[in-house]
């Protein structure tokens, strides 16, 4: 089932993209980029209303029945919980819009994981494996194995760059700030320091980019590649909208701040 | 700790953990095993260790190295020299080049190979008294019998998964960069390449005047030493084992599973539409009046010359056959992967003389 419907259409996109680059130096990274890009807008709708969510709940913040519940049940944390969640209802507003764009990227990052390291095929049995996952009518035999070079990266290992004889790794701190920039970019602001969803929210940007940030420092770095483009057009489709709260990129910037509308 | 926290970290924690069983850091450090045999022992390559099996007992001689060390890994088909040495690399994270005493299982030398970047996946070939070792990263690196560097590494390019072919004054080396190299073991120069349209994974086959190889083009291409390559005949799927010569027949075999017998004088097929049993990787093998085949499917199928079932065995309750089988005597030895035991022993009547399963 996950071979059929999710590896399978993985491995044969990315191998169509690389044929259809020219699969030279440096295509296979081109070709992860312009994978990332149709996945993206593949569930552009699904990223479209939860970025429309994270909004409803930044607005929120400053509604008047939000604040003055908040004020009303400060003490009472259980009484607090179950008006905001009618105050939700009510509005139709998923308080975990801010989570939810992150969260439903990991089968899609699993899959992609795996379908790098089957494209790779860095052994006779991940050969084979290849072999027996391609369509039938892609005629891939010209384009095997696949040229794993990008820039400075092989892209079928994790990234590092020799600096005096340290192994920085690059794309695993660019990783773990794209990561935190979307995270902040769609925290909601919150005047409420008992605020749970906010709490959350504060919780994955934090968690995010380092877990992030692990991945890309130990598996192959076809994936960072993923992360970052990902990262990169999810801050630009959220700062199209013109709600990004860039203020929380600052220390402390989440407190008392709202976006511009 | 609130529930909502204690879930999200229990959340990180279980994504951390199925991502991380998905794959391993770097490639993936796999495959199918490697064998070998001399008239008492046989060889077998697979994950930590190198097995020493004898061949009239059934029982293990010795393992190398004596404890698991999980930067070994090996799965290459161990190399049995005419001095005495049997040689063999490490695919782990420790990329050595090990040459081993096969009477004692005890190593002769060791040499890292730090500046090596790929792993070994080929067995290496000893000519003149020098081992030509192919890696992966493209190269092939030249050492001498006791493991000094003797001589520049030869830059093939691609990736290689194969012992280079001789016959005895040049290399034939097949390389996934879709090509048979002609080197010049004297000079160390590529003297030709010959375009095969597909990947080669496995080695070339000698003949008189040249070799022949199978690729992923689905095609035998014959190459003389002046680097000249014609496609002689077809498959119906990607090649992947090294063609059998016996005498004037060529016989071969595809991923369809279709097995193919060559008359080389005539360039005509005898035969090509046998499906013994699934698909074939291993190098089909021929003794005597018998062409032997192991199929993925795990089977063992014994054909006589006019392609004729004369038995087959299931090797095992499960397992795929990948690895080439090998003679020793009058036994036919068979290394399943994944399979009930690690190395099987059939007659030529196809009768299992033994199995062995090294103790844990």
């Amino acid at each position: 089932m996950w071979q059929t419907f999710i590896i399978q259409p993985m491995v044969n996109l990315l191998l169509f993209i690389y044929n259809l680059l020219g699969h030279g130096p440096h295509t296979f990274g081109l070709a992860i980029i312009l994978f990332t890009i149709v996945i993206r807008l593949v569930t552009w709708p699904l990223n479209a209303s939860q970025v429309k969510g994270a909004q409803a709940m930044q607005e929120l913040q400053t509604d008047k029945e939000w604040q003055d519940i908040q004020k009303k049940y400060a003490k009472d944390r259980e009484k607090l919980a179950q008006e905001q969640m009618r105050i939700y209802k009510d509005r139709g507003i998923n308080p975990f819009a801010s989570c939810l764009p992150t969260l439903i990227q990991f089968p899609i990052i699993i899959g992609l994981y795996q379908s790098i390291s089957r494209a790779m095929a860095a052994t006779p049995l991940t050969m084979l494996q290849l072999a027996r996952t391609v369509y039938p009518f892609l005629n891939i035999q010209n384009i095997i194995p696949l040229n794993s070079h990008f820039l400075w990266m092989d892209l079928g290992r994790p990234e590092s760059i020799a600096i005096f004889g340290f192994a920085l790794p690059t794309l695993a701190v660019i990783v773990a700030l794209t990561t935190y920039i979307q995270s902040k970019l769609t925290m909601p602001a919150s005047t409420n320091p008992n605020d749970q969803t906010a709490a959350m929210s504060g919780m994955m940007s934090i968690y995010m980019p380092l877990m992030l940030g692990w991945f890309a420092l130990n598996f192959a770095s076809g994936i960072s590649i993923y992360f970052i483009t990902s990262n990169l057009l999810g801050i630009i489709q959220y700062a199209a909208t013109g709600r990004a709260n860039w203020r929380n990129l600052l220390p402390g910037g989440n407190k008392n701040s709202s976006p511009k509308k | 700790m609130n529930i909502k926290r204690l879930t999200l970290i229990s959340l990180f924690v279980l994504i951390a953990f199925v991502i991380s069983s998905c794959g391993t850091r770097g490639p993936i450090t796999t495959n199918w095993p490697g064998l070998s045999a001399d008239a008492d022992r046989a060889y077998i390559a697979t994950g930590s260790f190198v097995y020493a099996v004898d061949l009239k007992t059934n029982k293990e001689v010795w393992h190398y190295p004596s404890a698991a060390d999980s930067k070994q890994i090996y799965y290459s088909n161990p190399l049995l020299t005419t001095d005495g040495q049997l040689l063999i690399g490490s695919e782990g994270s420790n990329r050595a080049f090990v040459s081993i005493n096969p009477e004692t299982g005890k190593d002769n030398w060791t040499e890292p190979f730090s500046g090596a970047k790929g792993s070994w996946v080929a067995s290496p070939l000893v000519l003149n008294d020098k081992i030509y070792a192919p890696n992966s990263d493209g190269f092939i690196y030249i050492l001498d019998m006791k493991g000094k560097s003797a001589g520049d590494p030869i830059d093939v390019g691609g990736t290689l998964w194969s012992a280079p072919a001789t016959d005895g004054t040049v290399l034939y080396v097949a390389s996934l960069d879709h090509k048979l190299h002609v080197i010049d073991p004297a000079s160390g120069k590529i003297t030709d390449s010959v375009d095969l349209g597909g990947a080669a994974p496995s080695s070339p086959v000698i003949a008189k005047d040249g070799a022949y190889v199978g690729s992923f083009a689905s095609k035998i291409e014959f190459v003389n030493s002046k680097g000249h390559g014609e496609a002689i005949t077809d498959a119906s799927n990607w090649i992947w084992g090294t063609p059998t010569l016996d005498n004037e027949t060529l016989y071969y075999a595809d991923l369809n599973g279709s097995v193919y017998s060559l008359d080389l004088a005539t360039g005509k097929q005898n035969w090509g539409d046998v499906k013994p049993d699934g698909p074939v990787v291993a190098r089909l093998l021929v003794v005597g009046d018998q062409i032997y085949v192991a199929s993925e499917a795990g089977t063992l199928v014994a054909l006589d010359r006019d392609a004729k079932t004369v038995w087959d065995k299931k090797v095992g309750d499960k397992g795929q056959i990948y690895t080439s089988p090998v003679v020793s005597g009058d036994l036919i030895l068979v290394a399943p992967y994944l399979g009930d035991f690690m190395l099987a022993a059939y007659d030529a009547e196809g009768k299992q003389a033994w199995t062995f399963t090294p103790a844990k």
